[in-house]
């Protein structure tokens, strides 16, 4: 859906400082129908990243392709996507109604639709009482919901996030998760910003890894968790006494199934497989 | 395109007056009648000239005032805030942006205007005033004037920060009021350098005084028709000279 060809951009902080790359060679591609998740750390240039795709921001080199899908020029790619952006500042003296309509309407959706998309959607997020007053009276979630609405409210085939749950409570994280799922469910591929590793190992299958603005790794998440897992086991057994936990090779596992059923004393508990989480391979990774 | 455009001026003209920013024209409104009634009190000559002079004078300065203080954070603060992301990722041109929020900041300005010479106009004739043609032109040429003004504080808060932008700009405003009279003055013609660079600085910054009508209102003095159309095509041609000047800015912005 999206190709990232080389990309870099080199900022200076101030007139006299030498230059540096906040993203260095970066090339990966987005992958029609899923939920891709784009991780880093603060500072990682996932946002630059994000603001080039947009042409907020200018590349200092490479370029971008879009899947002919979304359309041959910016007018048409653009009417298919739909950004939310980190930490948007909303109009305050608008009411949640007039942002949706000023944004959707400029997607052209038909007033009809914009009002049954803007129903469902708010009711889905828990926001449709507090629609017809100002903005500035919304707390931080609500504004985050009111945000993934807007976003879309057009029925985008691109969806792009840019960290959508920094800063919301766990339940609003858990609403805002399940209705990133259910967009894609509904045939929108998703691109997802996120400094928090769990948050997209629960919903994405593919994650690219930027790392000081260099790209660590492209691919399915199902994948680098394979390549990093240790190829052995935990057993857990109860020997009369206390419960003993082993880790073996694979090797070695039916051998000590074995031994441990020769004595009658022994009661094997569980056999599993050792499992690391996403976050300890990215840590693992960085380092 | 021409739909999108007036759907950001709209919002844009929305957003702004529900920002309460009319309390504006209440407290100016106020003061004018303030400053009638005191002159009214004690002058015995012309209270109605005095009406109309205070009058033209404070919403020209409220305006511009609006024009300034709204014009630095038009776009520069939906850079800062993000707003702009988020309607930038539609299918909308950054000029189309630009060029809808002025609309909207406009409108604001010729709501501003119309109130407040309406009552101006009102407190003229209630203390016996004669209407002419041009008390009307001379409120059409300073909404020009604050809409060149909103366009100068926009264009600075593309390449500094607010409160650099907003200075400048009222720097601009005082030397585009000043230049024509200091022209004339015995130092500046007599000091060559000095000349030229005054001369220079006519050509590059607006000659706002060409825009101020006041002293022909007051003294009930006509001017001709050609000397007013170039008066306001000038106005016109530096508004769209600032337009043009903006776009090609903001079309190479670094939005961050």
């Amino acid at each position: 859906m999206i190709n990232f060809i080389e990309i870099s951009k080199k900022f200076k902080t101030d007139f006299w400082s030498k230059s540096f790359y906040a993203l260095n060679g970066v090339a990966f591609k987005v992958s029609e129908g899923e939920i891709t998740g784009f991780l880093g750390a603060n500072g990682a240039g996932k946002t630059t990243l994000i603001k080039i795709l947009m042409g907020f921001i200018f590349a200092t080199s490479g370029s971008i392709e879009f899947d002919e899908k979304l359309g041959k020029n910016r007018r048409e790619i653009f009417s298919k996507i739909g950004l939310l952006p980190e930490r948007p500042y909303f109009y305050p003296y608008l009411t949640g109604r007039e942002f949706v309509y000023y944004l959707g309407s400029l997607n052209d959706v038909k007033k009809s639709d914009l009002e049954e998309r803007l129903i469902y959607w708010s009711k889905r997020m828990g926001i449709v009482d507090a629609l017809d007053r100002k903005l500035k009276t919304y707390s931080k979630g609500m504004l985050q919901r009111l945000g993934l609405i807007t976003t879309i409210i057009h029925e985008p085939k691109l969806v792009i996030l840019d960290e959508p749950l920094s800063g919301l409570d766990p339940i609003g994280r858990k609403e805002l998760k399940d209705a990133i799922v259910e967009i894609n469910k509904k045939g929108s591929t998703v691109f997802f910003s996120s400094h928090i590793v769990p948050d997209v190992e629960e919903i994405c299958k593919n994650v690219v890894f930027l790392e000081k603005g260099k790209l660590l790794y492209n691919g399915p998440i199902d994948d680098i968790i394979e390549k990093n897992v240790k190829p052995s086991y935990i057993i857990k057994y109860f020997n009369g006494t206390e419960v003993v936990r082993v880790e073996v090779q694979n090797k070695d596992k039916e051998k000590l199934i074995q031994d441990l059923l020769v004595d009658s004393n022994n009661k094997i508990l569980t056999v599993e497989k050792f499992k690391v989480s996403l976050e300890e391979i990215f840590y693992k990774i960085r380092t | 395109m021409l739909t999108k455009l007036l759907i950001i001026c709209r919002y844009t003209f929305v957003e702004i007056y529900k920002s309460k920013v009319l309390i504006n024209v209440f407290l100016v409104g106020l003061a004018l009648l303030l400053i009638c009634y005191v002159a009214y009190s004690f002058t015995y000559a012309v209270p109605e000239r005095i009406a109309l002079d205070v009058g033209l004078g404070m919403l020209s300065l409220s305006s511009v005032g609006l024009a300034i203080f709204f014009g630095v954070g038009l776009i520069s603060k939906e850079i800062e805030n993000r707003t702009i992301y988020m309607i930038l990722s539609r299918p909308i041109s950054r000029r189309i942006f630009f060029l809808g929020r002025i609309l909207g900041m406009i409108g604001i300005l010729i709501l501003n205007i119309s109130i407040l010479s309406t009552l101006t106009i009102l407190t003229y004739v209630v203390l016996g005033g004669v209407l002419n043609k041009l008390i009307f032109i001379a409120i059409i040429f300073s909404i020009i004037e604050s809409i060149i003004i909103l366009l100068i504080a926009v264009l600075f808060s593309l390449i500094t920060n607010i409160t650099l932008s907003t200075i400048y700009t009222i720097v601009i405003f005082i030397s585009g009021h000043a230049l024509t009279d200091t022209l004339t003055n015995r130092f500046a013609t007599s000091n060559v350098f000095f000349n030229s660079l005054l001369k220079t600085g006519s050509y590059i910054f607006p000659n706002l005084s060409k825009l101020n009508l006041k002293d022909y209102v007051l003294y009930n003095q006509m001017l001709p028709i050609p000397t007013l159309a170039w008066m306001f095509s000038y106005g016109v041609l530096y508004s769209i000279f600032l337009i043009v000047i903006i776009v090609v800015i903001f079309d190479r912005k670094n939005l961050d």
